[in-house]
């Protein structure tokens, strides 16, 4: 038997990346134009060229049948978020393997889904889009949409956790050189709540979830009625799939 | 001989030593599978919790070759429960702890591999292998006929006849079924399940016993004869199983027996007065199918610790043989016959020898602990000693009985015939998995070969002699340990009350200097206070004698306390 010593995951650097095997960053639009609303969440490949940006929200506006003053805000919207997301590109970020408790709560037209599980960050290996797909099957979700939004909604957390790792490798490089780095700790709030592995991975702990805690990690789904729907975003009745993408992400991601 | 073979899944047919341990049939092509081990293959396909290629996150926290076993018992556990359902990994990961990323991957390969799942079909049709309900063992009164015998051979006597068929049912029942898998309708879309053998008959030529057991081909030819006895003579047991197909359990009558068996314990005329509505056996053929029911009776658990060490005797002894056995068959049918005929002389060699006797029977009957714990032994020792141990019993049973040699002739040669006799020394700490696919060997071999039984004799006490040895020979470990950590534990108690004592010492010696010193050195101010009276009283006697220096000195004597 190996002798396997507890919390040696060895943290090795890397470039900043999406923590998942597919490195899509995730895109969320949200605009208002002359009274009509365009909300939507996707993934983008920041390797694509930006020239596929502008095709993609002339087609968008097009089969959504959208003004066209909607096109150079889109345009503006999705390259700030890539932009945003290259601003970190260079800097390095510390691969470690930290399981976080991630939250779902969203709407999608008719179907809400709430759920929580546990996500190692270390694991590069990871697949949100799989990950929802499977869920989607097993709960007989049929919305075509769901799937999508539950994924991005995965990517969005990672995205967050990933960026504040990286800010805070920067604000230690910082504190080294002697400069006082007085938000340290206040950004590292994500770090805090990730799983005492000790706990449950110890040779004391058990893996074995508590029969009383099911509940907690279950997800759920209610069906809503069909009433709201038209009167909030008259815009959005095409069948485009992962449009509105309506979610409300829970801020503080509760600690076990 | 196959284990009892669902009727969906694909079997591990004609492969014993492959099937889990629980005989739960699973998917041919993952016979490998084990509770107690790792398998290569799952070594290859989760590189993350054994390290080697690809296992990139090995070695951390949550990712051990411990914390797999632990998520692929209970996914697996988690299935059996209701093995009619399709497990989904959604349901799965609210119980575990971890990366759901990692549980999934354990999720698909179990799923993938066939360990789960397996018989979960999309359509409901049910369960597809619960052939306990139907598959009870109309025995035959073979068994009854051998009555002089080896008391020790009476193990294997009861397995395969008499009250032994119905308490087959409990002893085929897995440790981790549960009420569905045990009454869970028989599918009609199967294949009818043999009664003798249990197998799916998938012939057409299947033969259906007037009291509604079918039997296929195979077994009808075989068992021809024992076939009729039985629809003659409609004894007791079968009695009971008619009945039992007739009249199912209600809850409120299980609640009744198991009241029963609490107030009256043994008394099964006393329980099914409780019950009212079953008979003395139907009670206890209940019991037993009730998936606790083996804990509240123990005895099945005797009977297959005993297989499993006479399974442990023979490997042993086959090893030791397979070259000396160059006798042809011929000779060894005329030991048997001689065996045959020398039942009675047998049978006094064991009666001559009344201690092994009645050790055999107590730990048979009463303390059902002790052989559980021996064959605990068994496994937590290594198959070395076991081997060592076997061959010790089985040369001490052969010096003290000639005809057990003989025996273990016998039966070595009929372990040779047996497709999986080779695999068997390679799985010395292989167990309770055998005892079925033994059972069933013995059910359908059994019908002509009564030396067979005496055989077994030697072979259970071998077995038994075997994990008495190996018992011992772990506790004797187990005591030097004890004795070493005694002897180092009063060693560091010494140790600890000199230390203090020495301690002490040193503190008195301290505080003996210490008041050495203060009593010189108040010898020391007693003698210059000495001189200095003196000295004052000389110079006063010198300078003469003045009145007031008088009276101070007088005052001076006065108050000085007496010498």
């Amino acid at each position: 038997m190996k002798t396997v010593s507890l919390g040696a995951s060895r943290p090795s650097t890397v470039n900043f990346r999406m923590p998942t095997r597919d490195n899509l960053v995730p895109i969320r639009v949200d605009l208002e134009v002359d009274g009509q609303r365009y909300r939507d969440a996707f993934t983008w490949n920041p390797r694509d060229p930006d020239s596929e940006i502008i095709s993609f929200a002339k087609r968008t506006a097009k089969d959504l049948k959208l003004p066209a003053n909607f096109v150079p805000q889109m345009l503006q919207s999705i390259q700030g978020q890539l932009a945003e997301f290259r601003s970190y590109e260079g800097q390095e970020m510390q691969i470690k393997e930290k399981i976080v408790p991630l939250k779902i709560d969203l709407r999608v037209n008719n179907t809400v889904i709430r759920d929580q599980f546990l996500w190692d960050i270390g694991n590069l290996d990871s697949d949100p889009e799989e990950f929802a797909r499977t869920l989607c099957d097993d709960l007989n979700i049929t919305d075509p949409e769901v799937g999508p939004a539950i994924a991005v909604s995965i990517r969005e957390q990672l995205y967050e956790i990933a960026s504040q790792s990286v800010s805070v490798m920067r604000e230690k490089q910082l504190s080294k050189k002697g400069r006082r780095a007085p938000e340290f700790s206040s950004n590292s709030k994500a770090v805090n709540n990730a799983v005492d592995l000790f706990k449950y991975f110890g040779s004391k702990g058990s893996v074995i979830r508590k029969r009383k805690e099911w509940y907690l990690y279950e997800p759920v789904v209610d069906v809503v009625a069909n009433e709201e729907d038209g009167k909030e975003e008259p815009l959005n009745n095409s069948s485009r799939p992962k449009k509105r993408a309506e979610e409300e992400k829970v801020a503080s991601l509760q600690s076990l | 001989m196959s284990p009892p073979a669902a009727g969906a899944a694909a079997t591990s047919s004609d492969g014993p030593p492959s099937s889990p341990r629980e005989l739960y049939t699973i998917p041919a092509s993952s016979g490998w599978f084990r509770w107690d081990g790792i398998h290569e293959t799952e070594r290859r396909a989760l590189p993350e919790f054994f390290g080697g290629a690809g296992g990139s996150g090995f070695g951390t926290a949550t990712r051990n070759p411990r914390i797999y076993r632990e998520y692929r018992d209970f996914i697996i556990a988690k299935y059996r429960e209701d093995p009619a359902r399709r497990l989904t990994f959604t349901e799965v990961r609210r119980a575990l702890v971890g990366d759901v990323t990692l549980l999934r991957k354990v999720f698909a390969f179990l799923d993938a591999s066939g360990l789960i799942n397996f018989s979960a079909s999309s359509s409901s049709s049910g369960p597809a292998s619960r052939q306990q309900e139907v598959g009870v063992v109309v025995e035959a009164p073979v068994g009854l006929q051998v009555t002089p015998r080896p008391p020790a051979s009476y193990f294997a006597e009861e397995k395969r006849g008499g009250p032994g068929g119905e308490k087959e049912n409990g002893f085929r029942l897995p440790p981790l079924t549960s009420y569905g898998d045990v009454f869970g309708e028989w599918a009609p879309g199967k294949a009818p399940i043999c009664g003798f053998c249990g197998e799916e008959c998938n012939d057409e030529k299947v033969e259906t016993l007037k009291d509604g057991f079918k039997v296929c081909s195979k077994c009808s030819k075989s068992n021809n004869d024992n076939e009729e006895e039985a629809n003659k003579c409609p004894g007791d047991k079968k009695e009971s199983v008619d009945n039992h197909a007739s009249s199912p359990w209600t809850d409120a009558e299980t609640l009744l027996l198991l009241e029963g068996v609490l107030k009256h314990g043994d008394d099964w005329d006393l329980i099914a007065q409780h019950v009212r509505t079953k008979n003395k056996s139907e009670c206890i053929a209940r019991l037993i199918q009730l998936p606790f029911g083996e804990h509240m009776l123990g005895t099945i658990n005797v009977k297959s610790v005993s297989r499993l060490h006479m399974n442990q005797a023979t490997d042993g002894k086959m090893n030791q043989h397979l070259t000396k056995d160059t006798s042809s068959n011929s000779t060894e049918k005329v030991d048997g016959m001689q065996i045959d005929g020398n039942e009675d002389s047998a049978d006094k060699s064991v009666e001559e020898h009344p201690t092994k006797r009645r050790r055999l029977f107590s730990s048979m009957d009463a303390t059902t602990s002790l052989m559980e714990q021996l064959a605990l032994l068994t496994t937590s020792t290594s198959p070395d000693v076991v081997a060592a141990a076997a061959d010790a019993a089985i040369k001490a049973l052969g010096n003290e009985n000639s005809q057990a040699r003989k025996a273990f002739r016998l039966s070595e040669r009929e372990f040779k015939t047996k497709a999986f006799a080779s695999n068997h020394v390679q799985q010395i700490d292989r167990k309770v998995g055998n005892k079925d696919v033994e059972m069933h060997d013995q059910t359908g071999s059994d019908k002509k070969q009564e030396k067979k039984f005496i055989a077994s004799a030697y072979q259970v006490r071998a077995a038994v002699a075997t994990a008495i040895g190996v018992a011992a020979a772990r506790a004797k470990m187990l005591a030097d340990q004890e004795e070493r950590e005694m002897e180092l534990l009063m060693a560091s108690i010494i140790e600890t009350q000199l230390r203090k004592m020495q301690y002490k010492i040193k503190h008195f010696e301290e505080l003996e200097s210490v008041m050495e010193q203060e009593y010189t050195s108040m010898q020391q101010m007693q003698g210059s206070l000495m001189n200095e009276w003196l000295k004052a009283l000389e110079q006063a006697f010198r300078a003469g004698v003045s009145l007031p220096r008088d009276e101070l000195l007088i005052k001076l004597f006065l108050n000085k306390p007496s010498p």
